[in-house]
């Protein structure tokens, strides 16, 4: 047996030098550690819907344009100018003397590579349903684009931000296999190594034409576990951490070591209610039910308390964020002698049995207790809710999708980045949508309206008229707008991002 | 010997084929990975293209096909997610597990070894019951919360080792020791209850007879037949061990195959769970096999009696 020891003893010593530590010269001054619960699956942002993927590839890939984080507005990046020729064209001005990675200068066929690459249906590009809605791409010289769209795309520009420009060189002759690994983009940062589920580690782009980022390198560490997160950030091992969750904040800020930076995301939650019935009749379908559960939940009360602060009531599920959200249309105040009355009319004088169905807090922190808290409400109205937990997300999406989730269940959309009612109205409440529990032609048609002009006015008072709708119509129990909250260690200068997108350009050293 | 050998070996491939169809199964019955794979907001048009793309409109039975005749020449397709061979994917995490499941044995035989025999001899004696305390604490404490205590007292109150990751022999550390506590309570019982027996055999009587040393006695006589059975179950509980390493792979941010392997049956990453699920289980399989042949070699009577 001692000799079975010695062996394992010289196995393990013969092992360890084989997963020797990074040999990299980069000091801890210089380098900024990014964490991540899981690891991205593919450095081809276009091929993913991580969002993770997005981020990382916002520090490596640049795109046509940005969002400006102060104004909330999209402006030029990679394109110095846009501008419609028509209804169904747009004319987008590259900028001149930037170069990829690999050296080779970017140019409009760039450009148009990269479209046509997640255009091509062939392709299996996860992407391609965001930018459908462009038939062709056509270069007019080196830095002068046009865009042909099938019909008025309102949400072109708010799209530039969305697909990462690549290099035609490299989609030619490297391919589509090699660039899952090998991202060459023209941003502010390259990827000097990534190894799977552990690390990427980034360095400083010194050809980059824009400003210089502050640190030489990052490194990004994949970390599943939240507790380890938070106590790598209180142990100095790591500088940005997200999601944390509410009761840890006080820990973090009480450490001396990090503090908790807060953020309102573009996400917005909400109780679907199958008013379409969907998986058949229900008492949503009826319109006083539905205004019944929003008159009988006390939402301010619950983002005080039970959230900690941590939500931004909304009127109907348009976020204040987007483009488009009407302030004039009040959220709803609790009132349980309305939601008696109104239960009473509906011919439910003795209260009503309603199936939730509850999902598990993948996205919206503190979902299980203000899910308590919010069928206690119902249930002072004459609501008597049998709570159904479902603890897999991914059970979750599939019932949801195949519109078997009703008549109650929590959702919460992301807008995909797009900061547009558009973004929201079309998939969670037009009439026979994957995610969309409700249907009403005259929303319907307002929808179409919006997303078939160009003329921002004009969208504007659509959406005004959609969220009035909304509102009167209560579609679904709405609750908040979320609140994004990041953890960064003392020794940086940094702010959480409304859109989720961490940019390790602009983090800086704090002075010592 | 030989014939015992080849009815493992042959006993060995039914079972890799069998988990395989059963892994198969599962996941095909769990859900439809393009719901998964796809932008929530992509459309029916889309979701439609995906499935054809990945073959997944074909019948079961075509695809198991497909799949087996590619995966015993070692091509267990491309990962839906990461568009790169499944193979080289799994096959790139192993070692790290591999390590950690090797480095938490030895660990759990360090404490248990010593401590067993220790408790074997002192028989109700008060280290005899601080062993057994030791153990119900060990059998009691989930790995998750031993892991987040010791992350919380070394790297966030005492400073002196890093909270997670992988590379340096200091991270080896806790996750190592983390994984050891939660073998080496059975272990010690098994090492205890052992050579307890062995000692009261008549061997052992002669051995003491013949004024051999006592320590001989243990070291020689009783411990070498007390190994016997905590070989055999640490063969059983290396699958336990391998269960062992998810948690505490995701505790200590170690970037292995059982993160790996969880993360994509979350994902429905089907060629990458197929392929890490048909390598741990000839990981394992052949562990057991080993152990078979290794107590088949410590102890004649098996081998002839098989």
């Amino acid at each position: 047996m001692i000799g079975m020891l010695s062996i394992l003893a010289v196995l393990l010593l013969t092992l360890s030098p084989g997963i020797a530590p990074d040999s990299t010269a980069q000091t801890k001054d210089d380098t900024l550690v990014y964490a991540l619960q899981s690891d991205i699956d593919t450095w081809d942002p276009p091929n993913s819907v991580l969002r993770e993927a997005i981020i990382l590839g916002y520090n490596v890939f640049d795109h046509l344009a940005v969002r400006d984080l102060k104004t909330r507005k999209v402006v030029p990046h990679l394109a110095t100018s846009w501008k419609a020729l028509d209804d169904t064209t747009w004319e987008v001005k590259l900028r001149q003397g930037v170069k990829f990675h690999d050296g080779s200068p970017f140019t409009a066929r760039d450009v148009k590579a990269s479209f046509d690459r997640v255009l091509d249906p062939t392709k299996k590009m996860t992407a391609r349903g965001n930018h459908a809605k462009i038939k062709s791409v056509e270069i007019v010289d080196d830095y002068t684009v046009r865009f042909h769209t099938d019909g008025p795309y309102p949400l072109f520009v708010e799209r530039l931000t969305a697909l990462v420009m690549a290099s035609d060189k490299v989609i030619r002759e490297k391919g589509h296999e090699w660039m899952q690994e090998h991202p060459i983009g023209t941003g502010p940062y390259k990827l000097l190594k990534w190894d799977r589920k552990q690390e990427h580690l980034l360095v400083r782009n010194d050809d980059y034409w824009g400003p210089k980022p502050a640190f030489k390198y990052v490194r990004i560490r994949i970390i599943p576990e939240q507790a380890t997160q938070i106590a790598e950030l209180l142990s100095g091992g790591v500088d940005i951490i997200k999601a944390v969750p509410p009761d840890q904040m006080d820990v973090i800020s009480k450490s001396g070591q990090a503090r908790v930076s807060v953020s309102p995301i573009l996400r917005t939650a909400m109780l679907q209610l199958d008013q379409a019935a969907r998986g058949g009749p229900n008492p949503f379908t009826d319109r006083r039910i539905r205004q019944a559960a929003n008159l009988s939940t006390d939402m301010d009360g619950i983002i005080k308390h039970v959230l900690n602060g941590l939500g931004d009531r909304t009127a109907t599920a348009i976020n204040p964020m987007a483009f488009g959200w009407d302030p004039s249309v009040k959220p709803y105040k609790q009132d349980i002698g309305d939601a008696k009355k109104l239960l009473a009319e509906a011919g439910y004088p003795n209260g009503i049995d309603i199936v939730f169905n509850e999902g598990p807090p993948v996205v919206e922190p503190g979902l299980r207790q203000t899910d308590e808290a919010i069928a206690a409400d119902l249930t002072k109205a004459g609501f008597r809710v049998k709570q159904n937990y479902i603890g897999d997300n991914t059970v979750v999406v599939a019932r949801i999708k195949e519109g078997k989730q009703g008549p109650m269940f929590d959702f919460s959309w992301g807008y995909y980045s797009v900061f547009d009612a558009d973004a929201i109205l079309y998939d969670i409440f037009k009439c026979g949508e994957t995610y969309s529990y409700y249907c009403n032609p005259a929303l319907d048609d307002l929808i179409i309206q919006g997303r078939s002009t160009l003329d921002q006015k004009k969208r504007t008072e659509v959406y005004a008229k959609a969220q009035r709708l909304l509102f009167d119509d209560a579609a679904y129990v709405y609750k908040w707008g979320l609140r994004g909250v990041w953890g960064l260690s003392n020794r940086i200068n940094y702010e959480a991002p409304p859109d989720e997108v961490d940019r390790m350009f602009l983090v800086t050293p704090r002075q010592k | 010997m030989k014939g015992y050998a080849l009815r493992q070996l042959v006993q060995l491939a039914v079972v890799v084929v069998g988990i395989s169809m059963l892994a198969f199964a599962i996941l095909h019955v769990i859900g439809d990975p393009v719901l998964l794979l796809l932008p929530q907001n992509a459309g029916r048009e889309e979701y439609e293209r995906y499935h054809k793309l990945l073959g997944l409109d074909r019948p079961l039975y075509v695809q198991y096909w497909k799949f087996a005749s590619q995966a015993v020449r070692g091509d267990f397709g491309k990962s839906w997610y990461t568009d790169t061979p499944a193979f080289g994917l799994v096959l790139q995490r192993m070692p790290p597990t591999i390590y950690l499941t090797l480095a938490g044995l030895g660990v759990a035989l360090l404490i248990a070894l010593p401590l067993g025999i220790l408790a074997a001899l002192k028989r109700h004696s008060a280290v005899d019951n601080f062993c057994t305390l030791i153990a119900v604490a060990g059998q009691a404490m989930p790995i998750f919360w031993l892991g987040i205590m010791l992350i919380i007292l070394f790297a966030v109150r005492l400073h002196v080792l890093p909270a997670s990751g992988y590379g340096t022999w200091q991270q080896f550390l806790m996750p190592a020791f983390t994984l050891g506590a939660f073998l080496a309570p059975l272990t010690m019982r098994l090492v205890r209850s052992g050579v307890i027996e062995v000692m009261n055999m008549e061997y052992i009587k002669t051995a003491r007879a013949k004024g051999v040393d006592e320590r001989m006695v243990v070291a020689k006589h009783a411990f070498r037949n007390a190994c016997i059975p905590v070989i055999t179950v640490l063969g059983i509980q290396f699958g336990q061990l391998l269960g062992g390493a998810i948690i505490t792979e995701t505790v200590f941010a170690w970037p292995g195959v059982a993160t790996l392997t969880v993360d994509s049956i979350r994902n429905q990453d089907f060629p990458v769970v197929q392929c890490a699920v048909v390598l741990l289980a000839l990981v394992i399989v052949v562990v057991n096999f080993a152990v078979d042949m290794v107590v088949g070699l410590i102890d004649p009577r098996i081998r002839v009696s098989a």
